[in-house]
């Protein structure tokens, strides 16, 4: 069996098995769905639940992948990374299970976003347009989740990740198109939310609803995943205990 | 196996001149050492340099100067063959507390690579007597138990060269006793064994060869006897009161004062005893107890190694996990 297939397999099951872990992943999504798509009494569209679904599967990815840069830490903690470099498999090996593992979490958590969704009344997806939605998920997941993963090499401390983590996310989200079309943004947000990366998932899962190839977004977060994982490929090869 | 083609004479670990230096602060300095088919301990108190010294040899730092052959294979040339070559078990008892034991090995057997790893698995588990609780969660094992399971880790591809980083730590006698006799087993079988250890009673039993290491210098290798005749045959310790200003006996030498004790080594202790005590006494110092025995390690030790203080940072995190205090 593969290395990378192994590091993955052993996180999904220390996730599955976690139990509260795996509850929370689940429930979270739909929560964010619900009270955002639903719940707020404001409308910058029309059917609502259709243009802030993008947003909220974008958001989940993001956040699911920058928590996900706190396994890596715990295994530095605990000792298990060390004996990980110290096995005969190359070391990206461990960089690209991360990843692999992150992004399957990502990608359930997303399956259960649609799912509630289609449920509260959001348009059907293609299949070509399911495909495609996950497709930009996952270079937008593999993008985040191995520049998390880098980092937390460099990181001593998982309280600190963690906070650093939740400071990020937040403006990130509110900063993007996730909630509002660009147009009805407050003039200075607009240049912001267009160069937030999140908005380059977010717009290229709307394009496609609408029912164009977001070539443009796929390929510029395709250049970007490339460009970090590389790096991140780098940083994993020179590693330092 | 691959270890029964291995020559016991052969040198397994050969450092030249190893050097690992963080700043000004010098971790290991010219470290030369030859290790075969033993079980080759290195000993000394926590910051001394042994854990340095054992991740430079696993690879996974790199030495500021000097070379280090494991196996043939240089740790900085061809470091992927060198960790095909080991196993290394921190001293942090990392195993994975939400799979079971068998899952725990298997996942190992597969990350090295092995051929038909669930029978190699299995041989593991047997080896290190796991095998009737191997379905269960590594959650509810003792500390014995999980060191056990991270030696079954580590078997699982024969590996020619297996480092132990304080394997005994945090354990009770009897889980201690029954690792040291794993690692018996294990020379026995053909592999050469580096741990490091600062229990000296350990090292002295179990331990084929020690190295006494102090500030980052190796300061005595050779057999625990060899060690221990280096200083003296017996040695003599006096407890008592008074001004002690020095006496000459022919085959015995003052060692040290501490506290009241005045501590001798002798050729000969039960003939040196009581002319140590006349000479004492006419030399207008009381004695109130004396005693001989064998020198130990801690000996050995305290004649080579400056009184140094634990200055090394304290990880909180690898102590913790030393107990066995996690999830």
């Amino acid at each position: 069996m593969n290395p990378i297939l192994v590091y993955c397999r052993r996180d999904l099951i220390r996730w599955f098995r976690g139990r509260w872990g795996f509850i929370s992943a689940m429930v979270m999504p739909a929560a964010w769905l619900v009270f955002v798509g639903l719940a707020l009494p404001i409308r910058f569209t029309d059917d609502y639940i259709d243009f802030v679904t993008p947003g909220i599967l974008a958001m989940t990815t993001l956040s699911a992948s920058l928590s996900g840069g706190g396994l890596l830490i715990l295994d530095r903690m605990l000792g298990f990374f060390n004996k990980f470099l110290a096995l005969p498999p190359p070391r990206e090996s461990i960089l690209f299970g991360k990843i692999l593992v992150i992004t399957i979490r990502g990608l359930i958590q997303s399956t259960i976003i649609l799912c509630f969704a289609f449920l509260l009344g959001a348009q059907l997806y293609s299949p070509v347009q399911l495909l495609m939605t996950y497709l930009i998920l996952f270079i937008f997941g593999s993008l985040l989740s191995a520049a998390a993963t880098t980092v937390a090499i460099y990181v001593d401390d998982h309280d600190q990740y963690a906070a650093v983590n939740a400071m990020v996310s937040m403006p990130v989200f509110f900063t993007s198109s996730a909630m509002m079309p660009y147009d009805q943004m407050p003039g200075w947000l607009q240049p912001v939310a267009h160069v937030n990366p999140l908005s380059f998932a977010i717009d290229g899962i709307r394009l496609m609803q609408a029912g164009t190839v977001p070539l443009f977004q796929i390929g510029l977060l395709s250049l970007l995943c490339i460009l970090v994982v590389g790096l991140a490929v780098h940083a994993f090869r020179k590693v330092k205990v | 196996m691959k270890n029964t083609e291995h020559n016991p004479a052969e040198h397994t670990i050969v450092t030249c001149n190893l050097t690992k230096k963080y700043g000004d602060l010098c971790a290991v300095n010219r470290m030369n050492l030859t290790v075969g088919n033993e079980i080759f301990g290195i000993l000394g108190p926590n910051g001394s340099g042994k854990t340095t010294t054992v991740l430079m040899l696993t690879t996974l730092l790199e030495p500021t100067e000097g070379t280090a052959e494991v196996c043939g294979f240089d740790v900085r040339k061809d470091p992927r063959n060198v960790r095909n070559s080991i196993s290394y078990v921190p001293q942090d008892m990392a195993v994975d507390v939400r799979l079971t034991g068998r899952e725990n090995v298997m996942m190992y057997a597969e990350l090295y690579g092995v051929e038909r790893p669930a029978e190699k698995t299995e041989e593991a588990l047997r080896i290190l007597e796991l095998s009737d609780r191997a379905d269960d969660f590594a959650k509810v094992y003792s500390g014995g138990m999980r060191r056990r399971l991270e030696l079954a880790q580590a078997l699982v591809h024969n590996p020619h060269v297996l480092f132990l980083d304080e394997p005994t730590v945090g354990l009770d006698v009897a889980a201690r006793k029954k690792i040291w006799e794993h690692i018996r087993t294990l020379r026995d079988a053909g592999m050469s064994i580096f741990v490091t250890t600062h229990y000296m009673d350990e090292a002295d039993k179990y331990c084929d060869r020690v190295a006494i290491i102090d500030r980052g210098v190796i300061k005595a290798v050779d057999t625990p006897e060899n060690l221990k005749s280096m200083i003296s045959q017996d040695v003599i310790s006096v407890s008592i009161s008074g001004e002690f200003s020095g006496i000459t006996i022919p085959g015995v030498r003052f060692a040290f004062l501490e506290d009241d004790e005045l501590v001798f080594y002798a050729d000969h202790g039960d003939t040196a005893l009581p002319l140590v005590k006349d000479a004492l006494n006419e030399a207008g110092v009381r004695v109130k107890a004396m005693s001989v025995r064998r020198p130990s390690l801690d000996d050995v030790f305290l004649h080579l190694v400056d009184n140094a203080e634990d200055t090394s940072p304290f990880r909180l995190g690898s102590f913790r996990n030393m107990l066995g205090k996690r999830g």
